[in-house]
């Protein structure tokens, strides 16, 4: 066991001095000193604001000490300039059409009244959350670790719907697409496609976002959730599913959101890789919610550190803790697992002695064993994607 | 040109009525660098994004900006034109450059 960790670390260690020997530049820690916006967004409080149009908000780290993230602090992320505000929802419908019986128009209230209601906790991660740990750095937004929450989501299972539609013989595939629109009629639409005999019985349509509506920038009146994949597939929004036989060309799945499909899912700037796929599944990752780099801590004072760690859906086994730089690790307590797929809370109590800078470090193991690298071991990919190093918080001991 | 703007008054006016609660962005200016080329910048970039996203990418190389421009135009179909093109990359790397090219 300690010999195969070893060696796989490294492995990993050994292709990360490759790749600093090579460019001279090494992932870092993301982006931590982003201040929040003086301007609230509507249902939101002050978040980081990258962009009013699209929006683009992150959460700060302070939000990620508890499993569920509020409504109010949920990031946002939009790609297309024209997002439609709160319909009249007795207006509202999601079209199923294409290879069906019969065309579906669903209201709001159907949805409600006509399905078995299901609910669940899962984590929405942007696959580009952390981005700007990558050096060289990639283009796209420059993420710090906020491009993540986890909520209580209720609605109704997206094969329910599909068999309320009554597929005909040869339907294989779906495209689902949100009311959100370019400026540009020849922009590509910012649609999903899945198998339709991969579609998993947790995979729902939420008009409920913990207790609430869906606020309006997290795709109200309802979305996809696909519980253990990145938000790129979880349509905001969503008023059209198209049923057909052959899989539909669409960029955003086929050109945007992709990684290098080899052992590591890394390449370097001047050697792209040839083949690369979809990034659908998330890694195992943890972030510390307190302390953060703004916390003043007094020597030989009680401290509980607290932060969250997930994985795509196997469950966390361990989070570990480091004062040392990674030196040495000790256990920390995890609470209560509220799914599978939901943030999994830890805790650790220390009492810091010397005055000076002071480095914790966290490290989330799930249940297959996989853990997180250091991030200075995260290879480069060109999207900047699934960045999932081992979180650090330097705070100050007076 | 009568019947266009009917046209366009009606489904303004059919879109208001889809909506019962008016939800408002607000407005956020991210200090854009202004100077003599700017004009490029928001006749071609303001359709689709903000400012923040030129801001929020930092200091890069001529190539990475040139890289992005056409990325604008070949893949989400805005219509840049040549000039507008290399303008729009000078503007870019001069005021958010990094010495490279």
């Amino acid at each position: 066991m300690k010999r195969r960790d070893f060696f796989k670390t490294s492995l990993v260690a050994s292709a990360a001095l490759l790749g600093e020997s090579a460019f001279g530049d090494t992932t870092q820690m993301p982006n931590d000193s982003q201040e929040l916006s003086k301007v609230a967004f509507p249902e939101k409080r002050p978040l980081i604001t990258y962009s009013d149009r699209p929006p683009l908000l992150e959460t700060p780290r302070d939000a990620f000490t508890t499993a569920i993230t509020p409504n109010n602090e949920f990031f946002v992320r939009w790609h297309m300039p024209r997002i439609p505000t709160h319909t009249d929802i007795d207006e509202f419908r999601i079209k199923v059409n294409g290879l069906v019986q019969k065309h579906i128009f669903i209201s709001l209230k159907e949805l409600k009244e006509e399905f078995e209601q299901v609910e669940l906790t899962a984590v929405l991660q942007c696959g580009g959350n952390s981005r700007s740990a990558f050096k060289p750095q990639t283009s796209g937004i420059q993420w710090g670790s906020g491009a993540m929450g986890c909520a209580s989501w209720k609605g109704v299972r997206l094969k329910d719907i599909l068999k309320k539609a009554s597929l005909k013989d040869g339907a294989e595939w779906i495209t689902l697409n949100g009311s959100d629109k370019a400026a540009f009629n020849k922009t590509p639409n910012f649609a999903r496609e899945l198998k339709i005999d991969e579609i998993k019985d947790d995979v729902i349509v939420a008009y409920e976002m913990n207790g609430e509506d869906l606020p309006f920038l997290n795709g109200y009146p309802v979305r996809l959730i696909i519980p253990g994949s990145y938000s790129d597939s979880w349509v905001k929004m969503l008023e059209n599913i198209t049923v057909t036989k052959e899989y539909q060309e669409i960029f955003f799945m086929d050109v945007a959101y992709r990684i290098p499909d080899n052992k590591t899912e890394s390449e370097t700037p001047t050697t792209p890789a040839l083949k690369t796929k979809p990034i659908t599944t998330m890694n195992v990752k943890s972030l510390i919610g307190y302390p953060t780099s703004k916390t003043r801590i007094n020597a030989n004072t009680n401290v509980t550190l607290k932060g969250v760690a997930f994985d795509s859906g196997h469950g966390i086994k361990e989070v570990l803790i480091s004062t040392d730089m990674g030196q040495t690790w000790s256990s920390s307590e995890l609470l209560k697992e509220l799914s599978p797929h939901s943030f999994r809370e830890f805790k650790y109590r220390f009492k810091p002695t010397q005055k000076g800078s002071l480095t914790l470090m966290a490290k989330a193991i799930n249940r297959l064993g996989e853990e997180q690298p250091f991030a200075k071991e995260i290879l480069w990919n060109h999207g900047g994607y699934k960045y999932n190093g081992i979180d650090s918080v330097t705070i100050e001991v007076v | 040109m009568k019947k266009i703007a009917l046209i366009l008054l009606i489904s303004l006016s059919s879109l208001n009525a889809q909506y019962t609660k008016k939800v408002q962005l607000p407005h956020i200016s991210f200090g854009v660098v202004i100077d003599k080329d700017f004009g490029v910048m928001q006749r071609n970039c303001q359709w689709c994004h903000s400012f923040g996203y030129v801001t929020n990418q930092g200091k890069q190389s001529r190539e990475f900006w040139h890289k992005i421009v056409l990325k604008m135009r070949d893949v989400y179909k805005a219509p840049i034109s040549k000039q507008d093109e290399k303008t729009a990359t000078d503007y870019l790397f001069r005021n958010y450059g990094n010495g490279k090219i």
